[in-house]
Formats: C-alpha cells, structure tokens, sequence
C-alpha cells in the first residue's frame, strides 16, 4: 500500500472540475484508490463520492493506493494534486 | 418512430429539475461537462431559479456554496445538478440551499434557489448541466434535447 497526505491550498478545493479529472486520470489504474478527508473516505474512482468528501482549502487528505500498480497511481495521484489542488 | 419502438422498454425517468430549454451537454461551454468527464446529461438554460428534485431520492452532496447538488435516486442513478458555469468562483453569492445532505427528498422537492439575474451580472453563465455520475453502470442515457421543459417534465431515460 502506498499512502501520501496533501494539504489542499486550492481556493475552492474538489469541486466538480477537479473531481471529474481525477476520476479520469485514476479509473485506469487497477489499484483500489481512496481520498480521505478525515471526516470521509472517497473511493477515487466515483465522481460523487469525491464531491461528497468535502475537501476545502486547509483540508489535509490522505491518499491511499493499493493493488499491483499502486506505485504509478500513487505518483500519478500525487501530481495531479501538487498541479491541481 | 419505428413499428417495433412501441416494444421497447423505457428505463429510469429523470426530470427537469428547473424550467427553460433542455439543451445537447455538448453545448455547454466548459469541457468538463461538454466532453461528458463527469458523465453523459443534458443542460438547461433555465428561466428560473428554482431547483427541484428530478426524482425521488437521498441528497448525496450539497456543496456548501449552493452552486451545485449531488443526489442518489431510488433507482441508484447517482445525479449532479450544476447550476451555472464555474459558479463555485461565486462563494454562494447568489445562491440560497434549501435541502440538506442525506435528506430524503421527493420528485420535485425544492432544493436550491438560484437568484440567475445576480448570477448572471456577475459575468456567469447560467447553463445548467444535469449529469449521471454512474454513467458507466448504463447501457444508454438518452436525453431529450431542444425543447422547452417545465421542471418536473422528463429530460433523461436512463436504460440499465
């Protein structure tokens, strides 16, 4: 399992722009991915629960990747955030 | 029309959440929603404010700013209603939230008023996508475009 944590400094944190591209960028991974905002877990993977998980700015969330390609997804996972959020 | 249509079995009924002209998504200006990156749905260009509940259902997200509305039908169809274009931009100006998250609404319960003159001199359109999340749980997501709907009329079939 790889495992990294971000603090969002974007404005408006994951709202439906940033959830939907990062859907689009992890659902090709075969690893199960999941954002934790501490209040909720988000599987990755599904627009709506990323929305739900209500990730504003100051919101430390932590990013779980398991599976055989969790290496990729999890550095995929964490420049998408770095450039993104 | 086609003789053997008549056979044809509809799927889950969405409806118009707000009044005006149901428009192709492929119309709205941002790719988010254009290139279907959040899922297939069609647009409204609304007459009027007020979001209702296009189906029966439990509020999944309601975004703190009231610019858009997450919901989960009975059915499962997981539905986002985004009113306006980059509207998140306005910090809920604009916008007042009336139901809240994990409520169980009704078809046609009111959710949202949008006040779209405030918004729309604050420089934002007001196109609202109207998007299935699950899209890749269906087979087909028809949407009935280029018609004026009243909220509560239907805009999408939704084929398992």
């Amino acid at each position: 399992m790889k495992e990294f944590k971000y603090t969002i400094k974007d404005e408006l944190g994951i709202h439906a722009r940033p959830a939907g591209l990062l859907v689009k960028l992890v659902t090709p991974f075969q690893s199960k991915i999941t954002v934790d905002t501490g209040a909720k877990q988000a599987d990755a993977k599904k627009i709506m629960a990323l929305m739900g998980a209500g990730a504003k700015k100051g919101t430390v969330v932590t990013c779980r990747a398991e599976g055989p390609d969790e290496e990729e997804a999890s550095a995929a996972l964490k420049k998408f955030f770095e450039e993104n959020l | 029309m086609g003789l053997f249509d008549v056979f044809k079995k509809k799927g889950i009924v969405i409806s118009a959440p707000m009044t005006g002209r149901c428009v192709s998504i492929k119309s709205v200006s941002d790719p988010t929603f254009s290139e279907e990156i959040l899922g297939k749905g069609v647009a409204i260009m609304p007459e009027d404010g007020r979001v209702y509940a296009p189906a029966g259902g439990v509020i999944t997200t309601i975004f703190s700013t009231g610019h858009a509305v997450g919901m989960t039908t009975d059915d499962g169809v997981e539905l986002l209603i985004h009113v306006g274009i980059d509207t998140v931009a306005l910090k809920g100006e604009g916008f007042h939230i009336i139901a809240k998250e994990e409520q169980k609404v009704k078809k046609g319960d009111l959710l949202i008023e949008a006040d779209l003159e405030k918004i729309k001199a604050a420089g934002y359109d007001v196109i609202t996508p109207i998007v299935v999340c699950n899209t890749a749980e269906y087979s087909e997501i028809l949407g009935y475009t280029d018609i004026e709907v009243n909220a509560g009329d239907e805009i999408l079939d939704v084929k398992k």
